[in-house]
């Protein structure tokens, strides 16, 4: 029980504090990578420490032994006692019922977000392969439209589409800085995390460490992809081509505070870079690993502390055995 | 089965620069490819894009005539349709390199941009 109560006041703090915190001094733009690795490291940590506070309640902690046998004997034992009053057996329940709603709900909807991009992924290469000219030069489609556009398709049959616009658009050296964008994107699968995170933003909209975890990996894939680009092109050739290919369309959406994700791309490429120093990354990562192994931690200590109680000894469980 | 991708393309290309109904011996005449497909390997081709719903086809005495069902600028259209509207919860599907931007944001940028190759230059 006590494990439960710690997991879940942990996951309620998480919930709470995690999207303030790494929101915190726009650390992220100096460090995609990093912040993309610490958002996905706090959503998992939530999801894990909810799904572990309900294994907590189905399973009472047990007494730590090195010994399998009566490990499973002791769990047997300790069962039997806890669903033999009418509490422990509605604490099991409801941790049962937490723990494979909270499972089967990611799972379902990461699945769906994965599913459906597959499919309109599919449709789409079906209608481009019809209507748009491989460029082995460019090693992209070319389609041929007033629509200054460039965007790729993630996945084994990865591709990236040009049109006619945007290669008016852009001169041979912001086509390349453009393309090795698209590139990264499609060598590091960033359409893998954005599935995963979009999955869980969708499954449990109501909390606020999901959907900003996806906003944010969704903002922080771009700047990654711009970093990468902008070893191969200069980070004033990739400002110039966002602006031009952004510059000739309006948003689709309304902007948020902060202004527009292209916005602040270039205006970030225009302003030298500076990426996180050492030591606030090795201490991001140090957080990283913290909120990885918190939910597994707290499991383990009320596990360690009844390891100490002897309540249930591996001799009084053979005894117990016995008598049945 | 198999694999038509690259022939399908051709075909589709020849009936839409038509622009009018054809039958599979005129699509076979204006299909530019070596080695040329025989055919009966243009007209399984044609059949199979009817029946994904490229083409519509009607008999006109003894012969199948087709005719593209949308135009080809209708299929570019759905595209981009797709490509620059996909919202934030489909970005698994396809990334695009930009979104788009108000024209003042673009305008202050631009200066701000222009500000810097000249400082570069300079230096």
């Amino acid at each position: 029980m006590s494990a439960a109560l710690i997991l879940l006041a942990y996951a309620a703090l998480l919930a709470f504090a995690a999207p303030r915190l790494l929101a915190r001094g726009g650390w992220t733009a100096r460090a995609p990578r990093l912040g993309i690795i610490a958002w996905q490291a706090a959503a998992v940590s939530l999801l894990v420490s909810a799904v572990l506070a309900g294994l907590a309640l189905v399973v009472p902690t047990v007494q730590v032994s090195a010994d399998l046998a009566n490990l499973f004997r002791a769990c047997v034992m300790a069962l039997r006692d806890q669903y033999a009053t009418p509490g422990g057996a509605a604490a099991a329940a409801v941790g049962a019922v937490l723990a494979l709603a909270v499972l089967a709900r990611a799972a379902w909807c990461v699945a769906a977000s994965l599913a459906g991009a597959l499919r309109s992924r599919a449709r789409h290469h079906g209608v481009l392969t019809m209507v748009g000219t491989p460029s082995v030069h460019l090693g992209a489609v070319v389609v041929d439209s007033d629509e200054p556009a460039v965007y790729c398709l993630p996945g084994r049959r990865r591709r990236i589409v040009v049109t006619t616009a945007a290669l008016r658009l852009l001169d041979d050296q912001q086509l390349a800085a453009a393309l090795a964008h698209e590139r990264a994107h499609l060598d590091q699968r960033h359409d893998l995390v954005l599935a995963w995170s979009g999955g869980l933003a969708r499954a449990f909209p109501r909390i606020r460490l999901f959907t900003r975890a996806h906003a944010e990996t969704l903002r922080l894939v771009e700047l990654l992809a711009d970093d990468v680009a902008a070893r191969s092109a200069d980070r004033i050739t990739l400002a110039e081509a966002l602006l031009n290919l952004a510059g000739a369309r309006t948003p689709a959406a309304a902007l948020g505070a902060g202004g527009s994700t292209a916005a602040e791309r270039v205006r970030r490429l225009i302003v030298p870079h500076h990426p996180l120093g050492r030591l606030r990354t090795a201490l991001t990562f140090t957080g990283v690993a913290a909120l990885l192994a918190l939910p597994i931690i707290g499991l383990a200590t009320p596990i360690a502390t009844a390891a100490h109680l002897h309540y249930c000894p591996p001799s009084a469980v053979s005894a117990a055995a016995a008598t049945r | 089965m198999p694999h038509f991708g690259d022939l399908e393309a051709a075909i589709m290309d020849a009936v839409w620069s038509t622009g009018e109904p054809v039958c599979v011996r005129d699509v076979l005449e204006r299909l530019d490819r070596e080695p040329e497909p025989a055919y009966t390997t243009v007209q399984t081709v044609m059949d199979i894009l009817y029946r994904k719903g490229w083409m519509t086809r009607v008999k006109r005495g003894r012969v199948n005539v087709y005719e593209a069902a949308a135009s080809r600028e209708d299929y570019v259209a759905g595209l981009m349709n797709e490509a620059l509207a996909v919202a934030d919860d489909r970005a698994a599907m396809l990334v695009k390199f930009v979104e788009g931007m108000e024209p003042g944001e673009s305008a202050a940028l631009r200066e701000l941009l222009n500000a810097a190759k000249t400082q570069g230059s300079a230096r």
